[in-house]
């Protein structure tokens, strides 16, 4: 099911972005385009500005009192912060991630349904709900326990149930915001499998702090650091032949 | 050294506060009962009127009419108490600073009791023209409970970790559906709670009442918000100034039927929270 649209063309575009809270910068003049059906790794310290980024794609960073983003966004060529688009709509097609799994206290089946509620998707609502935990492989393990809590389930499993609970909207674009951080080797490996299936399907943006994990997943990788964009290109070139000392001092281990 | 030093002060003078507080309330309870006992009769609950002589006279007038006012400070403040909350921990951090709204209600909620009575006989009594009524004892003791209400609220609506607040936003919720299907469901037991803490002390204050021309001696049961003004508190009152002897068991009787109605309310308020919640979800 490839909800790419033909060509590899952006997908998402930030242009001169920059985002303060509370008139502390976060994120300065970045401009960068996420081509469509890739994966993309955003990497570096923390507190670079990786996350800040992310939320940009779908306007979460607004919900936070004292945010200011400048410069644009675009989503298929359309402006998200102009006036007349609806941030529900968008973070609709831009899905999310995050780093812990931030499930609803209520049954699997509600937090997987939460998002097609809340749009009124609700004609197919069975469907999409096999549909989004089959893709991220809980399906067969759960399907007869649906109306269990979704707290009940492990620290591996929550989180691709939180997959599961992004993908049921059928989302453009995914943003993961560290999604294994929480996690241990062999969940990371499963959420790591997760991805690297759902590439090509979605135009996928990673924000991690693990370089081996960027290398494993990524096409293109986009280093920032102290709300910059240091630098990006493919994954290959970056982590081989970085333009910029910062960046290769990161790589190398050597950032302070 | 220093901080287990600084803990074992402190834990000292908690529980200190604790054994004084709780030895001060099982006296005054002790106290209380044995003046009550001789008074506490079915008869002295339920009698439909209040007499000037000890003998034969009753809290029903009393107790319905606090009954009334409960329902119609209820009715008045929890929607407006629990629609601001929601504005000021929802909406209006992000849109504008409404430091206007809480500096009126931290103003308003350091008014004395006394004096919201002031301003309810000069605004409900005499300019509105409800005169001494229980709808006039409402609307004051509505006002009193105001700024309680919103506090406990916004209290309540913190309960929301911001985690899943923000997931709920990641997945294109609006935020009145945020409101409504995350926030209010696990506020709910916090929510009505605090509510009904907040009004049972509204009900409790007598001060108000006795500004507003509250009567002692009424020899029926009040059965609209247009009949004269008659409550507990202000009935308890009424009795402790009376010198006959007799009156001072009436008094304690009432104060133990005031006592059991705040604390059955805030029980009722924990009860219907949870209730609230089960079925939200």
């Amino acid at each position: 099911m490839n909800r790419s649209a033909s060509g590899r063309g952006p997908v998402l575009v930030a242009e001169d972005l920059s985002v303060s809270f509370a008139g502390k910068v976060a994120l300065e003049g970045v401009s960068l385009a996420v081509p469509r059906g890739c994966l993309t790794a955003l990497i570096g310290p923390e507190g670079g500005g990786k996350s800040t980024l992310l939320r940009s794609f779908n306007r979460l960073n607004e919900l936070t009192p004292g945010a200011v983003t400048g410069g644009k966004v675009r989503l298929n060529g359309v402006d998200i912060h102009q006036g007349g688009v609806d941030a529900a709509a968008v973070r609709r097609k831009v899905g999310m991630v995050f780093p812990e799994a931030t499930l609803f206290p209520r049954s699997i089946f509600d937090n997987v349904a939460f998002g097609l509620r809340a749009s009124g998707q609700v004609g197919e609502l069975h469907d999409r709900i096999e549909e989004a935990l089959t893709t991220v492989g809980l399906w067969s393990g759960i399907s007869d326990t649906l109306d269990a809590l979704a707290l009940s389930l492990g620290p591996g499993d929550r989180q691709r149930l939180c997959f599961a609970r992004t993908l049921a909207l059928r989302p453009e674009v995914l943003l993961l915001d560290e999604p294994t951080i929480a996690l241990d080797s062999a969940a990371t490996a499963r959420i790591e499998s997760l991805v690297h299936g759902l590439k090509g399907d979605y135009t996928i943006v990673l924000a991690t702090s693990g370089r081996r994990q960027a290398a494993r997943l990524s096409e293109l990788t986009a280093y920032l650091e102290g709300g910059e964009l240091v630098e990006h290109g493919p994954t290959e070139t970056i982590f081989t032949n970085p333009r910029d000392s910062r960046t290769e001092s990161y790589l190398t281990g050597r950032f302070r | 050294m220093r901080a287990a030093h600084d803990r074992d002060w402190l834990g000292g003078m908690s529980g200190a506060a604790a054994v004084l507080s709780g030895g001060a309330f099982l006296t005054l309870m002790g106290f209380l009962l044995i003046d009550a006992l001789p008074a506490l009769q079915l008869e002295f609950l339920l009698s439909p009127s209040t007499s000037r002589l000890p003998d034969g006279t009753g809290i029903g007038p009393a107790v319905v009419g606090s009954a009334w006012i409960l329902l119609i400070a209820g009715v008045l403040v929890l929607p407006v108490g629990i629609g601001t909350a929601i504005y000021l921990e929802e909406y209006a951090p992000r849109r504008r600073p409404a430091t206007a709204v809480e500096r009126s209600l931290d103003g308003l909620a350091a008014v004395p009791p006394v004096v919201h009575g002031v301003v309810g006989l000069a605004v409900f009594v005499r300019a509105l023209g409800m005169g001494t009524t229980i709808l006039a004892g409402g609307c004051t003791l509505a006002i009193l409970a105001l700024p309680a209400v919103v506090s406990t609220a916004r209290e309540a609506l913190r309960s929301l970790s911001p985690e899943v607040r923000l997931a709920a936003y990641s997945l294109g919720a609006t935020q009145w559906q945020v409101v409504r299907r995350e926030l209010l469901p696990t506020a709910a037991p916090s929510l009505v709670a605090g509510s009904c803490l907040a009004l049972s002390r509204a009900i409790g204050e007598a001060a108000p009442l006795l500004v507003l021309g509250a009567v002692s001696f009424i020899t029926f049961v009040p059965a609209a918000p247009s009949d004269p003004l008659v409550a507990l508190p202000t009935q308890v009152f009424a009795w402790t100034t009376r010198a006959h002897a007799d009156f001072a068991a009436l008094a304690a009787a009432a104060s133990v039927a005031l006592l059991a109605a705040m604390v059955g309310l805030r029980l009722a308020g924990a009860v219907l929270g949870r209730a609230l919640q089960r079925s939200a979800r």
